[in-house]
């Protein structure tokens, strides 16, 4: 399979270009025609976080003819254990710019198109439509279903790639021949089981190892060699260093792939919790029972990065991973069952989780409350991390 | 025994263990025994009876929705993987 029409069609290498791709040409499956496919193919980057950063530096260093960027994002401190892309000299700057620049270094005679806006339901066709192929880099499942439906409304291959913890997945989803990602996912998690990067952690070097796997995958379907991972996942275990390649089926009541193009609506994502546990509190609410209550307990869930801005007073420290694994073990529970416990994060929704983990470990549900909208929205005193 | 691969996300379940033994003739057991210990892991896989649209399951790298579903049999030489949608990038 590939994107650019015969032979005699396709650009020319330029002597800079032929010696530039030696290392390409010199392989028999891949040779001149290949390079030429590639020059003349483009490839829509939606995220330039840790998966499209090397993403990103293939598939420029590889020879790609046109590449587009789409983030709105700037580059922060915290993107560069992973984000490899950027650096220190580009904090502050739009990740299309940093990338950009990095980008043209590597391979000056790149045709980089920066689109410095977040892919949405307005834009999303106008976009997704000017690419052979579409990588998939984004960090959040609203997205996610938007680039898939899109790419099966226009008939695109999207190449999907997915990280967290340790785990990492890497899939080519073109519903022209195969599933799609709504034949595998239907729907996404409820928000409480849909931690992101920030909240569970990823090792710094998993997204380049997907990321990579995406790019090799983009660059096999512009030059046509080698087999796509159409109708497979692979699934990386970065703990055990295992991969998985699984046999993955076509849903043939899938709401997107089943229809016909047209018949394609596209619809915002919304993600919601599944039915809330326990009892919840208004932020109000808990300032007057801290003044009245003395035996009412503040658990934060949070992690300790995150106490850093300060924590309510009074509360005590139990990140959700800990607390977690303390409720599976045997022996004193980590919390008493005979006092009101609050617990608080930042927005509202691993406290939530945390309450499901308590009341599934024999806690009394009327008397566990989850802070209405966490720390964002707590408008009373704190107390600083070491006091 | 069938192993079932544990991925790194559940594995608190099963005290880091990335592979378990188990005794079941069938899919469905094999998740049954591997939730019993926990009601938040159970609730995780499963909604009510319906395993949850986020989860797939394979049998020696097989979606199971090819095979039986829950019902696909096991034998001593099956591997059962689990894997769930993530959004991280």
């Amino acid at each position: 399979m590939s994107f650019a029409s015969g032979p005699a069609s396709l650009p020319n290498l330029s002597p800079g270009e032929l010696r530039r791709f030696g290392r390409h040409l010199v392989l028999p499956e891949f040779g001149l025609e290949a390079q030429r496919r590639l020059k003349a193919g483009s490839v829509l980057l939606i995220g330039l976080g840790g998966l499209g950063s090397p993403s990103a530096l293939y598939l420029a260093a590889a020879g790609v003819g046109r590449i587009g960027l789409v983030d709105a994002d700037v580059v922060e401190e915290t993107n560069l254990q992973r984000q490899i892309v950027h650096g220190h000299s580009t904090l502050g700057h739009l990740k299309t710019e940093s990338a950009a620049a990095r980008m043209r270094d590597l391979n000056p005679d790149l045709r980089i198109e920066r689109h410095d806006v977040r892919l949405n339901i307005d834009n999303a066709i106008d976009l997704i439509s000017q690419y052979d192929v579409i990588l998939d880099g984004t960090d959040n499942f609203p997205t996610r279903y938007l680039v898939n439906d899109v790419c099966v409304k226009l008939g695109k291959p999207n190449v999907y790639g997915g990280v967290l913890r340790f785990d990492g997945q890497l899939s080519v989803f073109d519903a022209r021949h195969g599933p799609c990602y709504r034949c595998l996912f239907p729907e996404p998690p409820p928000l409480e089981f849909a931690p992101n990067c920030a909240e569970a952690g990823v090792l710094g070097v998993l997204p380049g190892v997907i990321g990579a796997l995406q790019a090799t995958e983009a660059i096999k379907l512009l030059s046509g060699i080698g087999t796509p991972m159409i109708g497979r996942m692979l699934v990386y275990d970065g703990l055990d260093l295992s991969f998985d390649t699984l046999q993955i089926a076509k849903a043939h009541d899938c709401p997107i792939c089943s229809k016909a193009a047209k018949d394609i609506v596209l619809q915002e994502t919304v993600m919601v919790c599944a039915a809330p546990v326990g009892r919840s509190i208004s932020p109000g609410a808990l300032q007057a029972r801290l003044k009245e209550d003395k035996e009412l307990l503040v658990v934060d869930v949070r992690n300790p990065s995150e106490w850093a801005a300060g924590r309510i007073v009074g509360a005590q420290g139990w990140p959700k991973p800990e607390l977690e694994s303390a409720l599976l073990q045997s022996g004193a529970p980590p919390l008493p069952k005979d006092r009101d416990i609050v617990l608080v994060c930042q927005s509202g929704m691993r406290s939530q989780a945390v309450i499901r983990s308590l009341v599934a470990a024999g806690y009394d549900s009327g008397r566990l409350y989850n802070l209405e909208k966490g720390m964002a929205a707590w408008p009373g005193d704190v107390q600083p991390p070491d006091t | 025994m069938a192993v079932l691969k544990v991925p790194s996300s559940l594995r608190r379940y099963t005290n880091q263990q990335s592979r378990l033994d188990l005794s079941a003739s069938t899919i469905q057991e094999a998740l049954d025994h591997f939730s019993a210990s926990s009601a938040e892991l159970r609730n995780h896989l499963f909604s009510g009876a319906t395993l949850r649209k986020f989860v797939v399951i394979c049998k020696n790298g097989q979606d199971i929705r090819l095979l039986d579903g829950l019902s696909t049999p096991l034998d001593s030489a099956d591997e059962v993987q689990i894997f769930a949608s993530v959004a991280g990038g």
